[in-house]
């Protein structure tokens, strides 16, 4: 079975490079474009990585984290910090709620599959 | 306050690029309000780019620096006051952060240029604004033609120009680039205590050149090019909104 990523992003241009760099690989995506999506795609489909961003309309990426971490059936769900906010008190706080890594933008799609790789398995498309 | 140690930790860990010393130090004066101006100035001076860009701002009408009539960091200081540090403080993650969006984006080397010699924006063109209110209050308005615009969003989706129809892909690539930029400077204001939030970017066509000045604050305006891509940014902030 492929694993799945989630992107959560209000642009459609990063959830569209966020594509674009798991596409090599035996991967299915699913989108949402803010925290309330995101978090009803979480719950829906189950990832095994989530790729947030922070600053979104109607929920941001930290409260999606928040209520992420506090539903028992989501919160073993690994998440990667996709955002340009890279400030003391923003990185704390979402260090303290609990993610596996954190991407500053702009970023390399290398730099995001790297990260990946060291959270789930990401196996090449066969040829 | 939190433990600074804590987050150099968090920041090696998650590779982050530091920012610049002189920009931390810059801010963080700035921010102070009762700093030495003298203090600034030293900070200032020792960094050629900063202090060319403050005789930059200080002397709006001239077309090159013979024509300059302030020519020293004291004098520019006083004339603009020290809220205009703070402006080319701002200006310097913004320009980083754009030059690496295109480096690693767009495969595109990105230089800034003299925005008085850069030719001029006529007609109808891509305006994006985007603004931050809280300790600081300003904005950053980025201007380009609709041809700029579209080569943008074409490099980013990896697709032709002429392919790039849909005026929505050229709105999201631009709001994505003014966020991504203004992303990193807000991170700059926040360390050095000038608590500030992002507002949505607001991206359409336009005919209007004039950027207002935020009152009680500064303006720096720079230009850009990458091969037939030319981008103007207005910065514009007063640190001490309070």
């Amino acid at each position: 079975m492929a694993t799945k990523v989630l992107s959560v992003d209000d642009s459609r241009t990063i959830r569209m490079i966020v594509g674009k760099a798991f596409r090599p690989y035996d991967c299915q995506m699913v989108e949402a474009c803010n925290g309330e999506e995101g978090l009803a795609t979480a719950a829906r489909e189950k990832p095994d990585l989530i790729i947030l961003d922070v600053t979104m309309p109607v929920m941001d990426g930290v409260t999606m984290l928040t209520k992420l971490k506090e539903d028992a059936t989501l919160k073993s769900i690994p998440v990667i910090m996709l955002t340009a906010e890279s400030g003391r008190d923003n990185v704390l706080q979402i260090a303290k709620l609990g993610v596996r890594d954190y991407l500053v933008k702009p970023f390399k799609e290398d730099q995001l599959i790297e990260k990946a790789g060291k959270i789930i398995t990401l196996q090449k498309k066969a040829a | 306050m939190e433990n600074p140690v804590a987050y150099r930790d968090l920041a090696r860990r998650y590779g982050f690029a530091p920012t610049p010393e002189s920009v931390s130090r810059l801010t963080q004066l700035v921010a102070r309000q009762d700093s030495d101006i003298d203090e600034i100035a030293k900070v200032i001076d020792k960094e050629p780019a900063l202090r060319a860009r403050l005789l930059r701002v200080a002397n709006p009408d001239a077309e090159n620096e013979a024509e300059y009539t302030v020519d020293n960091v004291e004098d520019a200081l006083m004339r603009n006051g020290v809220g205009c540090a703070l402006v080319l403080a701002m200006g310097t993650p913004l320009l980083l952060a754009l030059t690496k969006t295109f480096q690693t984006m767009l495969s595109l080397k990105l230089e800034s240029i003299d925005p008085q010699t850069a030719t001029p924006l006529d007609g109808e063109h891509i305006l994006g604004t985007i603004g931050f209110s809280g300790k600081a209050n300003g904005s950053v308005y980025m201007r380009m033609s609709i041809a700029s615009a579209r080569e943008i969003a074409a490099g980013i989706f990896g697709s032709q120009p002429d392919e790039i129809t849909d005026l929505n892909e050229i709105k999201d690539t631009t709001g994505e680039l003014l966020n991504i930029m203004t992303g990193n400077f807000k991170s700059n204001l926040c360390d050095a205590g000038l608590d500030c939030k992002l507002q949505p970017p607001a991206v359409d066509r336009s005919e209007d050149l004039y950027t207002p000045v935020v009152p009680g604050g500064g303006m720096e305006r720079m230009a850009f090019r990458s091969g037939k891509i030319l981008l103007y940014i207005d910065v514009t902030v007063n640190p001490w909104n309070d």
